[in-house]
């Protein structure tokens, strides 16, 4: 049975079996290439405990950027449901690397007195035959679950990110409208005093309270932009309970020293790296691959192979093989050829198309980084030494009895709407960097939510 | 810009050549001289044509001239200069010979005067000889008696000083601006007879008024009233001279005001008569005693008094304002002002800032405090006591024994007689009885008295 041995060969090499982590170890690679942090498909207690140890241990101290996205990628927790869909992936492929396995058929018949029976073992050779074939499509369906799931982890690092930059930046605001308020504060009571003795119409009075009145308002609003913006950050992170208690820094991370620059290799770099890219190009593989096979078994569109053992009553036993074609009068699949190259077609374009949004995105991603760059850079080198200087001429000013104490307090005012632009400046600049960051090495940025605006009040002057 | 001030310049160059072959030719026009310091000058004694006796321009000084055939012959620039205000201030102004105002011109009754006046601005102008009986062509006013003086041009003036007394020059072409940036002199024609009203001290300066942003240098030309530095000869306290007195001298001192609203000059100690106008010499009969002289727009007094009371004497204007320098007239009043708490909360903001007026602006004279460039303290000058709180238009008389004829240098302050100073009273203070306050006077219950001692700053 030399035939058998060859098949049980066949069988066996296109055999798979469930590995231990179920394939994640790859997302993990894609993942930790791409964000520097680490992820974990939490699937038995001790590694939820292990997480949770991690977790801690983050949380002690303030979080920055690294470490928001680090906890995202260990406890996001639709993060994890992802996840999950690389094991089923994995478990469709196992299954579809085991044969159909032989159909044994025994039949009696009788005739009069006469017995008829016939035994007959049938293989499924071509499932046999295609059992690679089909292994290797559930390989890519396994393989397009895992890029799924690294995708998934690097947008939920993406927008971790972001979250956390409008969060620190939501703070800062509601920290300098909080700095507006007591300005605006200090003018109202010193009307008030003034008024009380007699220096000071209630026209003025009423217009300093006014000013007042109003910068209540917006220090409700930049403090509910404030909490709001965290909770986004906390959603990310999926923290709940008592970790919400997680501390932020002060203020963001400043501008580097200088811009990073487009390099001409900076679009084949997204094209090497990116999921979506490379999710594609897979894809059209595939489809080249499986179009090969259509071709291949057009005209076979069922093969089977047996063995027969037939004896009857009265009769020396019958023995031999068998052999079954479908031969496809009607049909010489030349639809299916059409349809699987007209799939191929459909895919190689979709690459195409991925690839030149993916080229565009690294350039319209720089584009809204630089330009976040300059301004930002422009409003600490240029408007606030400018400012300053405003707030120290006007201090001389009042100092030679030039100005009055509420045009001192109006400029303080000003100043700080003036830093607060620049903080704004700064949070865009580094939202854009980590669109450019993740438009060039990871996947489309704009997949992501767009700039959540805090709803810091316009630089309004003190308005008088 | 450039091409036409060179254009200018070609010209002005092309101008004296051609007055060369005419009547007094470029090789004699007389020297103009340029004065660099606004310190007083001496009196300048006359060395050439009829005796008189100089007067001293406070911070200023009197042009020399030359005699030429029976001709007294003086040179005038009209040019951009910078003048210091007080010491710590510098003003970008139009002048005359390197300042403003321009150096006094002396000149006695019946003298033939020829005036060259160059124009170095960049814009026309014309000198108006104020008060001075002379052809109608020699009046200076642009377009009416003569032609503009261009950029780059010299024109020629002559005239016989005909009436002795006090007289100024000043532009009348584009004259709100020409007079805003300084452009202004005084004029002093004296006595045939040298015996006619001799006195020994002879003080002249103008009044002007100058509204210069704080931290800038340049004039806003186009201010009508609100002025923020009030000048004598365009300088202010504590950077006027001293009128410096030998005692029983008598004094005269002859005041011009070319700004735009009335000064009363004020005397301390000594009572005065005004002896004369721009329209000359009072009568005797009509003149009467003053210790205070309203100088109107465009007016000259001359006021005359036998100086027999020996001190510092203050003199200045008396509205109160011009005794300041730059001041902010919008700054709200912050007397009686409790800022308890509210000083913590502007200190976080403004971490430099400091409580002022909260009992008065008396600090403002003693504080030194930071301010903008190019900028004076409102009101500044110390005395042997204390903080002065002046500025502007306020300087001191200061009558002295047995000083030298033509000696005007600062003494220093007065050593008063033992006795003669104010002192405070240390006995016992009767409690005044006061009556309780009326009900309708709401505000008055709430005005604060002044704590003891700098608490809560």
């Amino acid at each position: 049975m030399n035939l058998l041995i060859v098949l049980a060969a066949i069988f066996l090499a296109g055999c798979a079996t469930l590995s231990p982590d179920a394939g994640f170890s790859d997302v993990e690679q894609a993942v930790t290439q791409r964000t520097g942090a680490r992820t974990q498909w939490v699937r038995s207690e001790d590694a939820a405990n292990s997480v949770q140890a991690r977790l801690k241990e983050l949380l002690l101290k303030p979080i920055g950027p690294p470490q928001a996205v680090q906890i995202a990628l260990l406890n996001n927790p639709g993060l994890q449901a992802r996840y999950a869909d690389v094991g089923i992936a994995e478990a469709d492929l196992v299954q579809a690397s085991r044969w159909r396995g032989p159909t044994f058929s025994f039949a009696r018949l009788r005739r009069g007195g006469e017995t008829e029976i016939e035994r007959s073992v049938f293989f499924d050779v071509l499932g046999l035959i295609t059992i690679p074939l089909s292994v290797r499509g559930e390989e890519a369906r396994f393989a397009a679950a895992k890029n799924r799931a690294a995708s998934e982890a690097l947008r939920v690092a993406l927008e971790t990110r972001r979250a956390w930059f409008n969060a620190v930046a939501a703070r800062e605001t509601s920290r300098y409208m909080e700095q507006v308020k007591q300005a605006a504060e200090a003018s109202a009571e010193l009307a008030r005093r003034m008024a009380e003795v007699g220096n000071w119409p209630k026209l003025n009075q009423a217009r300093e309270q006014a000013f007042y009145a109003e910068s209540t308002v917006q220090l409700a609003r930049a403090r509910q932009a404030e909490a709001s913006a965290r909770e986004r950050l906390a959603r990310l992170m999926g923290l709940w309970g008592e970790d919400l208690g997680f501390q932020l820094p002060e203020r963001l991370p400043d501008l580097p020293k200088e811009p990073r620059q487009l390099g001409p290799d900076s679009e084949t770099q997204a094209l090497a790296q990116r999921l979506d890219v490379e999710a594609a190009r897979r894809d059209a593989e595939a489809l080249a691959r499986s179009l090969g096979l259509t071709k291949v078994s057009r005209f076979v569109s069922l093969l089977e192979f047996g063995l027969h053992r037939n004896s009857e009553t009265g009769q020396p036993r019958q023995r031999g093989w068998e052999i079954e074609i479908g031969i496809p009068i009607f049909d010489f699949g030349t639809a299916r050829t059409a349809r699987a190259e007209a799939l191929y077609m459909q895919s190689v374009s979709r690459a195409a198309e991925v690839a030149i949004q993916a080229r565009s995105e690294v350039r319209d991603a720089y584009g809204s980084y630089r330009t976040n760059f300059d301004l930002a850079r422009h409003y600490r080198d240029e408007v606030i030494p400018l400012r300053k200087r405003i707030s120290e001429e006007m201090l001389l000013r009042y100092n030679g009895m030039l100005a009055s104490v509420f045009e001192l307090l109006a400029d303080s005012r000003d100043q700080v709407a003036a830093v607060n632009a620049y903080i704004e400046a700064l949070r865009d600049f580094w939202l854009a960097e980590s669109d450019f960051q993740m438009a060039l090495t990871g996947r489309s940025p704009g997949a992501s939510t767009g700039t959540t605006r805090t709803a810091a009040p316009a630089a309004a002057s003190g308005g008088h | 810009m450039n091409t036409r001030r060179r254009f200018f310049g070609q010209s002005a160059a092309g101008l004296i050549g051609a007055a060369l072959v005419s009547r007094v030719g470029a090789a004699s026009l007389p020297e103009a001289p340029i004065r660099t310091t606004p310190d007083m000058a001496p009196p300048l004694q006359p060395s050439s044509g009829r005796p008189y006796s100089p007067v001293v321009t406070l911070n200023g000084w009197s042009l020399p001239w030359r005699m030429n055939s029976g001709w007294k012959e003086f040179h005038l620039v009209a040019e951009p200069v910078v003048r210091q205000i007080a010491a710590g201030m510098n003003a970008h102004l139009w002048g005359y010979n390197g300042q403003s105002p321009g150096p006094t011109i002396e000149v006695v009754e019946g003298d033939k005067v020829r005036l060259f006046v160059t124009n170095k601005l960049p814009e026309h102008t014309t000198i108006h000889w104020h008060g001075q009986r002379l052809p109608n062509g020699m009046d200076g006013v642009g377009g009416l008696t003569q032609p503009h003086i261009r950029p780059g041009k010299t024109f020629v003036y002559e005239f016989e000083a005909k009436r002795p007394g006090t007289f100024m020059y000043h532009p009348h072409a584009d004259e709100m601006v020409q007079m805003a940036m300084g452009m202004m002199g005084f004029w002093v024609t004296h006595p045939k007879n040298p015996k006619f009203m001799p006195v020994d001290r002879d003080f002249v300066f103008l009044l002007g008024a100058f509204d210069i942003e704080p931290g800038s240098f340049t004039p806003r030309v186009n201010t009508m009233l609100d002025f923020n530095l009030f000048a004598f000869n365009t300088r202010v306290f504590p950077g006027i001279d001293p009128l410096v007195v030998r005692r029983n001298d008598r004094v005269r001192i002859r005041v011009g005001n070319l700004t735009m609203t009335n000064h009363p000059i004020h005397l301390h100690g000594h009572e005065f008569e005004v002896t004369g106008t721009d329209g000359g010499w009072t009568h005797p009969s009509s003149r009467w005693p003053e210790v205070t002289t309203d100088i109107g727009v465009g007016q000259m007094r001359a006021i005359e008094f036998i100086a027999n009371e020996p001190g510092d004497w203050a003199l200045h204007c008396h509205k109160s304002h011009h005794t300041m320098n730059a001041m902010g007239h919008d700054v709200p009043t912050m007397i009686g002002v409790d800022h308890r708490g509210v000083v913590e909360k502007i200190n976080r903001l403004v971490p430099d800032y400091m409580v002022m007026g909260e009992r008065g602006m008396a600090d403002m004279g003693e504080m030194e405090m930071p301010l903008p460039d190019n900028t004076l303290p409102m009101m500044t000058g110390r005395g042997q006591y204390g903080a002065i709180e002046m500025g502007g238009m306020f300087t001191v008389l200061k009558v002295r024994d047995g000083l030298a004829r033509n000696d005007y240098k600062d003494p220093g302050p007065y050593q008063h007689p033992a006795g003669t100073v104010a002192f405070e009273w240390t006995g016992q203070l009767p409690v005044a009885e006061r009556p309780a306050p009326a009900a309708a006077s709401k505000m008055s219950l709430k005005v604060r008295k002044p704590p003891a001692g700098h608490a809560g700053h």
